[in-house]
């Protein structure tokens, strides 16, 4: 069952000049229930756009078309202010990219995660009583995220604690709702490795024991195999695939996560000594001169004529991808072979 | 926030010391006689002149004649009119209370309506009440104030003859002098007719009072608008939306603080501006203020008075500049550590 699912969602940004962009297209996003999925990318590749999306704070120069986004079968998109706002108070909970500006800076963090906890939860008459258990749950948060030392931090102010000890903070604070899904915004970027294997082992915990569903939006691919089930990749705010994270590994059918998988050496268990790295020519483009069509058309080693048209989401039992000419797959439509494909297999087989 | 203290108490002192040792030498760079400058007396004999130099310490050394007028200072020994001579403490004491009144209502005001209709247009901004409140604020921020005094009272107290034209109250009216706020005296005088005379120095309120804070409200809404509009896109607010807080405990417990903590220092450098329009109100509207006050002293040469005004006047805009500056430093956390911890 989807807890979280997200169909041709296509956001339009006003650039000003009576023109738009669109800088999501047709992006399909499904968490289950207590799943960790990835949302892969590059940085610009539209992964913050897609959570500003599902939590609907966006800006008035942008505007949301989509088939549907639902939360447990629950129409986000055409729902009540306040009925939206409840789900998000209490379903659905952030954790984003900057920990230190997403934290007010003139507020201690004591008080912050406190005001996270839903009145609901407390339950104790008098308001010094209210207070005191305000206070112990907020402890009794910061030590599952791993912070032992409550009496320093909670009296702090945002800017007097180091980054990663406010990144567990949100993490507290969008636990403290008790939520069915957790939205993890590159909450680990940036991080040395021992924080941020700790912070991978926290979320990790949290969904084993909580049944907690985590949608992991980040770019780094050794920690999402190790902790996510499935994964979606999205390049330049379209999905191109999405599947298991193992069968993705193992047989990536699209032309951007074979080169997004080749261009981190730790996958390629046969990478010869001296042996080039693979890449992409060109960079992911700008969203004042988005290619028609499949947006990887310029720079992807199978493109043909009929890269031009967007291509539809096809599956193959859960392995869905958006790509005309497909690797690893027998050619339908074209009896041609591939003119580069040949050329980027030769490259990750070729060693011996 | 002792160390804090303790610096501003330095710096405080530091200028006050600046601005006495100016005034000090004040007397000896006007043009005409030094110890006419400083007396207030013009002498007419050899003797007077001998004797007033030995008051004023003017034969001993320069340290001397400053060390005596410090303790002048401080026991309120403030000289002489040139003009009329009057004791200038005591037409201080009468005249700056309305100068702080004028000043006190005028900023009541501008705080009252500038900030709210600042975070109104705001938080809704690019619709219709926003617009009108921006059209409002640069409207009312282009008008100088003189002119704006000149066109209220032709349109107010003139044509519609709705308002009385100048001065604090009617002479109707035998407010005794206490506070020198003209409001506090009314009510602690026992005067009959005590519901009158509030109504009739509102009254005499009104003109002064708007011409100086519209200018006033006007940047105020402005700084507000700016701010709030700035903060509202900060991660913390779009964190607290994803949250699901209500709007008004985002307004109240994120945005409202972390907006204000920014142009506090402004609005309080705007304190320095409000007096100078007070000063420029005061003539037009003949309120008996210091401003006034101390104009009619340029105007007729009166060396003291100038003097004492000016050391009083920029005395007050001093330290009330450093106060304030002082309170936003102390309540904004994250200023701390700017000066404390930059490398």
């Amino acid at each position: 069952m989807a807890l979280l699912e997200i169909k041709n969602l296509t956001l339009y940004i006003d650039t000003g000049d009576d023109t738009t962009v669109k800088a999501l297209e047709k992006v399909n996003l499904t968490l289950n229930e207590g799943e960790i999925r990835a949302l892969v990318g590059e940085s610009g590749s539209g992964k913050s756009l897609v959570v500003r999306c599902i939590i609907g704070a966006i800006p008035d120069y942008w505007s949301i078309k989509a088939d549907r986004i639902t939360y447990n079968g629950q129409d986000l998109l055409n729902m009540s202010y306040e009925k939206r706002r409840q789900i998000m108070r209490r379903e659905i909970a952030v954790v984003f990219q900057e920990p230190t500006s997403s934290l007010d800076p003139s507020v201690t963090i004591g008080e912050q995660i406190e005001e996270s906890i839903p009145p609901e939860f407390i339950d104790k008459g008098w308001f010094w009583e209210k207070n005191r258990q305000r206070k112990q749950i907020a402890i009794g948060l910061i030590h599952k995220v791993g912070i032992r030392d409550h009496a320093r931090y909670l009296n702090a102010y945002p800017h007097e604690i180091p980054k990663d000890v406010s990144q567990k903070i949100m993490i507290a604070m969008a636990l403290a709702s008790e939520p069915k899904i957790l939205i993890a915004d590159d909450s680990t970027r940036g991080m040395e490795s021992t924080t941020k294997t700790q912070i991978l082992r926290l979320l990790v915990k949290l969904n084993k024991t909580k049944k907690l569903a985590i949608l992991f939006v980040s770019h780094d691919l050794l920690a999402i195999t190790s902790i996510a089930q499935s994964m979606t990749v999205l390049y330049c705010g379209q999905t191109v695939e999405s599947g298991k994270t193992r069968s993705l590994l193992k047989r990536p059918l699209h032309p951007y996560t074979k080169a997004l998988l080749d261009s981190a050496p730790s996958f390629q268990v046969s990478l010869a000594p001296k042996s080039p790295l693979v890449a992409l020519d060109g960079t992911i483009p700008t969203l004042q001169h988005l290619p028609a069509g499949c947006r990887l058309g310029p720079r992807c080693p199978n493109a043909r004529k009929e890269c031009v048209q967007v291509p539809a989401p096809r599956s193959i039992q859960e392995h869905t991808y958006s790509c005309h000419f497909p690797l690893h797959m027998p050619e339908k439509l074209s009896t041609k072979p591939p003119r580069m494909a040949q050329g980027l297999t030769a490259t990750s087989y070729e060693d011996d | 926030m002792l160390k804090l203290l303790v610096r501003y108490l330095n710096l405080m002192v530091l200028t006050i010391f600046a601005l006495v040792l100016l005034s000090f030498f004040l007397p000896f760079l006007f043009p005409g006689d030094t110890l006419t400058n400083i007396s207030g007396i013009v002498a007419q004999s050899a003797e007077q002149r001998a004797a007033l130099e030995g008051v004023y310490q003017l034969d001993k050394s320069v340290f001397h004649q400053f060390a005596f007028y410090i303790e002048s200072l401080i026991t309120g020994n403030w000289g002489i009119s040139l003009s009329d001579r009057a004791n200038l403490y005591d037409d201080i004491q009468l005249a700056f209370p309305a100068t702080l009144e004028l000043v006190a209502y005028a900023l009541f005001v501008s705080i009252v309506i500038g900030i709210p209709l600042g975070f109104l247009s705001g938080l809704k901004n690019h619709n219709p009440a926003d617009f009108s409140v921006v059209t409002f604020s640069i409207v009312g921020y282009s008008f100088p104030v003189f002119w704006l005094a000149l066109i209220f009272i032709t349109i107010f107290c003139l044509q519609l003859e709705w308002l009385p034209l100048s001065g604090r109250i009617d002479l109707l009216f035998d407010v005794p002098v206490n506070t020198g706020f003209i409001l506090i005296d009314i009510a602690l005088s026992d005067i009959s007719n005590k519901y009158d005379a509030y109504l009739d120095a509102l009254r005499h309120l009104i003109l002064p009072t708007a011409s100086v804070a519209i200018v006033t409200t006007a940047l105020f809404i402005r700084f507000t608008r700016r701010s709030i509009m700035d903060v509202m896109k900060k991660d913390y607010i779009v964190a607290a939306k994803s949250r699901g807080f209500t709007q008004s405990q985002i307004f109240f417990k994120h945005a409202f603080k972390n907006a204000l903590l920014p142009i506090l220092p402004m609005l309080a450098l705007q304190v320095s501006t409000l007096i100078t329009n007070v000063m420029i109100i005061e003539t037009i509207f003949s309120w008996p203020g210091v401003g006034r006050w101390l104009i009619q002293a340029i105007y007729q040469q009166d060396y003291p008075a100038i003097r004492i005004g000016m050391l009083i006047v920029s005395l007050f805009v001093m330290s009330l500049t450093i106060t304030i500056e002082f309170i936003t430093r102390a309540i904004d956390p994250a200023r701390e550590r700017a000066e404390s911890a930059t490398i």
